[in-house]
């Protein structure tokens, strides 16, 4: 929606009203973190199961190897990535003061050793790193969920579905190889302590290690789309994410991190004989210790292999050696094209139209939790007023009335007529906020052709909350979506040529 | 030592038992010999869904004997066995209020629509398992691999099934695939069976696509033995094994790790297994030709020094005392028995209802919180789920309570539990449960238009009334804006209260339906436990009754060759004896295969613990062996 710049900014002056009201006390600490926060970058979360490929997909995200990966279980402590003009490893232990760790590279990949501090003892590590793509998100990485060392589940469920209290991440995007109850159980428990109770906006699942469906067959992505099709129209899964997106992790981060030996190396396999390659790319011994003939077929060496498959996997492998004899000829168009293929760049937009457009939103929405968790736990004297603006704020701002129909609208508690509440999902902003998105047109739309849109869609909600047969909740249902279009057509109307946004009068 | 071997020497011990007329250990005999013709090894093929296990199963027996498919999973348990043409059955419970189950053979190609989650959910709705028979040489020593439906999938109650039917099972597979080290739920489900089904092994699969699979082979391991778990783990790659069978490439199949598990399944699964009937085979035997030789060696002993004969004969009736204790009602064994199954019965029927009660009172707690109508599939699904895992839990523990019992009672005979004890095999729970009315929200009443509208009229028209009636004393016309105001808002408060009526109606409706359901379970299950209960005692009663009447007629025929023994000539005296030597070296040659039989299937007979030896001191005197 507007992205609540307006629902922001008035969030933002009850809190400074209630900092000012709290100075000294106990819970003024909290509450100016809160402040902090909501001037800060958007924090995105990257959970699931153990071994879902969270550090993985961290790194594709940000574009370089700076979340370690293993084999085994890696990820031990909560870790902060964030954006900082210096590389700096910041370790914050449950008591006592902040540590600086040495910042440690090997082969271009972060190494994080904690210097011998017990992952328990530590609550999080915050890592600084000059990237471009954690300028306005703070990703965090967690440990696995469901892991065999119960009291690292432990830690994660702790950070991402806290008892109390908001939880330290603004949206998270959950990891899963194939829908597991477990998943389902915990997809759950983010929703429990949220505003909207039971929103699934801020969510958004990936269906991870695509590459991996089908043992890998070069059609593996293919299966990974039907599979994530069947998910996003499961009717359990609608009210717990926003969309499910599949996403072969490894291929994206190794096609944004390609070197050029590795190229090299590809190309060489590429060009030797064909069959002696799909020999030895049936499995990964075959491949890593070759006989003598065809490793001087193949043209790699084997220490070269091992370390190709580590970063591109068996799938990787094939994939790019049939795009090089495609005609994908030149390293950038290779990665470029690997890139594309792993679905990293749809779960990019969906992230944009799902967590970066809502940011101010979803931060004011934050911030209000907090703000509104401490005032009832330490009751203020003088905090009427501050108070009173919170429960106002709350009650009568549209665009949290927007959030809130829409998650109803997902969890399916609506008895709307299925098409009727497609179309409110779509002007509500589910599918994106800007106005031409909630209109259904191309972003090229002009601005006449989107005012009669809205118009149109105006007229048909009206005549929906007007419906002596519609029930109380569809009857809210249409008044909600009213008054967004007439947002939009304001937008239509009055907006300049750069305006894109929407704004309504609160209260 | 070859299966048939055995069955050749219980043939040569009912040859025996039928000269000297013991028709009772020929009975013991007779189902000896029918447990040894029919010889099965049931592997359970267990994990998590979306692991591999069909295309495991498939890739073993070269045949694609169960659907796989990149998203669905499979949804029915599937047996595949030996048989001399492919063919495919479907058990069926056509009518979900009698558990009685119906052979149907449907075309093989069918498969698909029963098993997988593809097929059509109506397909399936009736069907219990399906048996896929095959001409397979992997399969034909009695080899039955049973393909499971993932545990965790969303639309798995199967979980719990696949927990009741390990007791059933002679070895089970867990398959994990090599993405990763095991996790938590995998760990718990393999603790959980290890206590059902000791001869576990762990399947590593997919290892021709993770480069690290070594490296989670070692995790896992570690796992286990911190868990405390006894598996072996075999690495196999199904792909590898399905291109070396396309290819004919022996190298391809050796690196595909399938030769190593077939391998285990002969060496470790169906040998063992053959190896154990083996062994209890010439347990019996061996107990046998021991009561045999019992009243021989007594008349032999009587024959050659009459001078003994009192005290042989003190001695027996000593014996003859104690083991006609046993078989009084009175025995302390029965007591025992009596007791354990009271008890049993008490302990099962409240753990059943105290699972029940925590069922029912997290339904209602459920139920206060929505509005029922809305949640109507979601909450049966629930309900059911948690409903069968409970019965599947209750259902275990009795299994275990049971063989508990019967470790007990058989200390009261001394004899070797691990051989002598009856298989107690119950049937899984589901049937019980599908016996109960299906669970079925009362439908909503509606309040539809109509109904406000006339609903409103009322409560509108008596605040009119009531309100204009009191204006008319001020002066006022009884239609006035007063009385039509008040007329309104009284018309919206009822059809206000009248919608809360409606849904808390709807709710406690809702919690009628969940009490009577769970009643209904209750009764159902309540009755199968007790039948479990029942037929174990019964079984138990009976088995320990016939050791105890064979141990009191051996003993009796010994007294009888005894006293014989006495009134016999001395002219005659002697030819008896060389008769009876013969004869018991007869008797003492089948007791001989018998422990050679014993000892090629690993075992030794222990001789000290056999039942017929708190008497031996007494009735091996004079006697060789």
């Amino acid at each position: 929606m507007s992205g609540g710049r307006a629902v922001h900014g008035e969030v933002r002056a009850v809190l400074c009203r209630a900092v000012e009201l709290y100075r000294g006390h106990e819970a003024g600490h909290a509450l100016r973190q809160e402040l902090d926060r909501m001037d800060g970058p958007l924090r995105v979360a990257v959970a699931g199961k153990v071994k879902a490929g969270k550090s993985t997909l961290l790194n594709a995200l940000v574009g370089e190897e700076i979340a370690p990966t293993d084999a085994g279980e890696c990820t031990r402590v909560v870790t902060w990535y964030r954006y900082g003009q210096q590389p700096r490893v910041t370790l914050h232990p449950v008591t006592g003061p902040l540590r600086q760790l040495s910042v440690h590279r090997e082969h271009g990949a972060l190494r994080l050793e904690l210097g011998g501090v017990s992952p328990d003892t530590v609550d999080r590590l915050t890592v600084d790193w000059p990237a471009a793509s954690l300028r306005d998100t703070v990703l965090i990485d967690t440990p696995g969920v469901a892991s065999a060392s119960t009291d690292i589940a432990a830690h994660a469920v702790r950070f991402l579905a806290p008892e109390e209290g908001a939880g330290d991440a603004d949206a998270v995007i959950y990891l899963m190889r194939h829908l597991h109850s477990t998943d389902v159980r915990l997809l759950e428990s983010f929703h429990d302590n949220a505003i909207g109770r039971g929103n699934p906006l801020n969510t958004v699942a990936v269906l991870s290690r695509a590459d991996e469906v089908g043992v890998g067959r070069l059609d593996a992505l293919q299966s990974a789309h039907r599979i994530a099709e069947r998910y996003r129209s499961d009717e359990r899964l609608r009210g717990l994410c926003g969309t499910v997106v599949p996403v072969a992790g490894l291929l994206a981060q190794a096609g944004r991190t390609m070197r050029q030996q590795e190229f090299a190396a590809l190309a060489a396999l590429s060009g030797a004989p064909r069959s002696v390659v799909e020999g030895a790319l049936l499995s990964v011994d075959r491949f890593t210790s070759a006989t003598q003939r065809v490793e001087s077929a193949l043209g790699v060496p084997a220490a070269h292999r091992a370390a190709l498959l580590d970063r591109f996997g068996l799938f990787g492998i094939r994939l790019a050696t049939v795009l090089l004899r495609q005609g994908f000829g030149q390293p950038h168009e290779l990665a470029a094209e690997l890139v594309r293929r792993s679905g990293v760049d749809e779960l990019r937009t969906a992230l944009v139209t799902r967590f970066t457009e809502r940011r101010d939103l979803l931060k004011a929405r934050a911030a209000l939790l907090a703000l509104d968790d401490v005032l009832r736990r330490y009751p203020h004297p003088d905090a009427e007023l501050v108070s009173r603006a919170v429960e106002r704020i709350q009650a009568g701002a549209h665009e949290f009335a927007e959030l809130r129909v829409l998650g109803a609208l997902r969890v399916g508690v609506i008895g709307l007529a299925p098409e009727a509440g497609r179309e409110a999902e779509r002007l509500l902003g589910g599918l994106g906020c800007q106005p031409w998105a909630r209109l259904g047109l191309g972003a090229d739309a002009s601005r006449p052709q989107q005012r009669s849109v809205a118009m149109a869609a105006l007229q048909r909600w009206q005549a929906r909350a007007e419906h002596p047969l519609s029930g109380r909740a569809s009857i809210d249902v249409a008044r909600v979506v009213m008054r967004t279009c007439e947002g939009l057509c304001r937008a239509s109307d009055t907006g300049g040529p750069g305006a894109k946004r929407l704004s309504f009068p609160s209260g | 030592m070859t299966r048939s071997a055995a069955i050749d020497v219980v043939d040569i011990a009912i040859q025996a038992v039928t000269a000297y007329q013991r028709d009772d250990l020929h009975e013991r005999l007779d189902r000896t010999r029918t447990r040894l013709a029919d010889p099965a090894a049931r592997v359970l093929v267990v994990g998590e869904f979306k692991q591999g296990k069909s295309l495991l199963i498939n890739s073993l027996v070269n045949a694609p004997a169960c659907p796989v498919d990149d998203d669905l999973a499979t949804a029915v348990p599937t047996e595949v066995r030996h048989a001399e043409r492919p063919a495919l059955v479907l058990v069926e419970q056509p009518d979900p209020n009698s558990p009685r189950l119906r052979r149907r053979e449907v075309p093989i190609d069918h498969i698909g629509r029963y098993v997988s989650e593809l097929g059509d959910a109506a397909d399936r709705r009736a069907v219990r398992h399906v048996e896929v028979g095959l001409p397979r040489s992997v399969l034909a020593g009695g080899l039955c691999l049973v393909d499971t439906p993932g545990v965790g999938g969303l639309d798995s109650a199967h979980g719990a099934s696949t927990m009741a039917a390990l007791p059933g099972a002679d070895a089970v597979i867990l398959v994990s695939d090599a993405a990763q080290e095991y996790t938590a739920p995998e760990l718990e489900f393999l603790r959980h069976t290890v206590e059902l089904c000791p001869n576990v092994l762990c399947v590593l699969t997919k290892i021709d696509l993770y480069p690290d699979w070594r490296r989670i082979a070692e995790l896992d391991l570690a796992r286990l033995r911190a868990a405390g778990i006894e598996a072996k783990l075999i690495p196999v790659s199904s792909t590898l094994r399905q291109l070396a069978i396309s290819q004919e490439d022996r190298d391809l199949n050796i690196e595909s790790g399938f030769p190593g598990l077939i391998d285990y399944l002969r060496t470790d699964v169906v040998a063992i297994q053959d190896r154990l009937a083996d062994r209890s085979a010439a347990h019996d035997v061996l107990s046998v030709t021991r009561q045999l030789a019992g009243s021989m060696t007594a008349e032999l002993a009587a024959l050659r020094d009459p001078a003994g004969t009192e005290s042989l004969m003190a001695d027996l009736a000593r014996a003859t005392e104690r083991v006609e204790k046993l078989r009084t009602r009175s025995a302390r064994w029965q007591q025992t028995l009596n007791d354990g199954v009271a008890d049993l019965g008490a302990d099962i029927d409240h753990d059943l209802r105290d699972r029940m009660r925590a069922i029912l009172r997290e339904a209602e707690t459920h139920l206060d919180e929505v509005d029922p109508t809305t949640v109507v599939d979601e909450f049966g699904r629930w309900l059911n789920q948690r409903v069968s895992s409970a019965a599947s839990a209750n259902f275990v523990w009795t299994s275990q309570r049971v063989r508990y019992l019967a470790t007990q009672v058989a200390t009261h005979f001394g004899v070797d539990s691990a051989t002598e004890l009856p298989q107690v095999r119950g049937r899984a729970p589901e049937s019980a449960i599908a016996q109960a009315d299906a669970f079925a929200l009362p439908a909503a009443e509606k309040f539809g238009v109509g109904q406000k509208w006339i609903t409103g009229m009322r409560g509108g028209y008596g605040g009119t009334l009531m309100v204009g009636m009191a204006s008319t004393l001020a002066g006022l016309a009884l239609l006035n804006p007063l009385s039509v105001a008040a007329g309104l808002m009284l018309g919206r408060k009822t059809v206000k209260d009248e919608r809360k009526r409606l849904l808390q109606r709807r709710q406690a409706e809702a919690k009628g339906a969940v009490r009577r359901y769970v009643d209904d379970v209750l009764f159902q299950l309540g009755k199968e436990s007790r039948d479990l209960v029942r037929e174990s005692q019964r079984e138990l009663r009976d088995h320990f009754t016939r050791i105890a009447e064979e141990l009191s007629r051996s003993l009796s025929e010994s007294t009888l060759a005894a006293q014989r023994a006495v009134s016999v000539d001395r002219s005659d005296r002697d030819r008896r004896i060389a008769d009876l030597e013969a004869e018991l070296a007869r008797v003492e040659n089948l007791a001989g295969t018998a422990v050679e039989l014993a000892e090629s299937a690993g075992f030794r007979p222990l001789p000290e613990r056999v039942p017929s030896d708190q008497f031996s001191g007494t009735l091996a005197v004079g006697a060789g062996a």
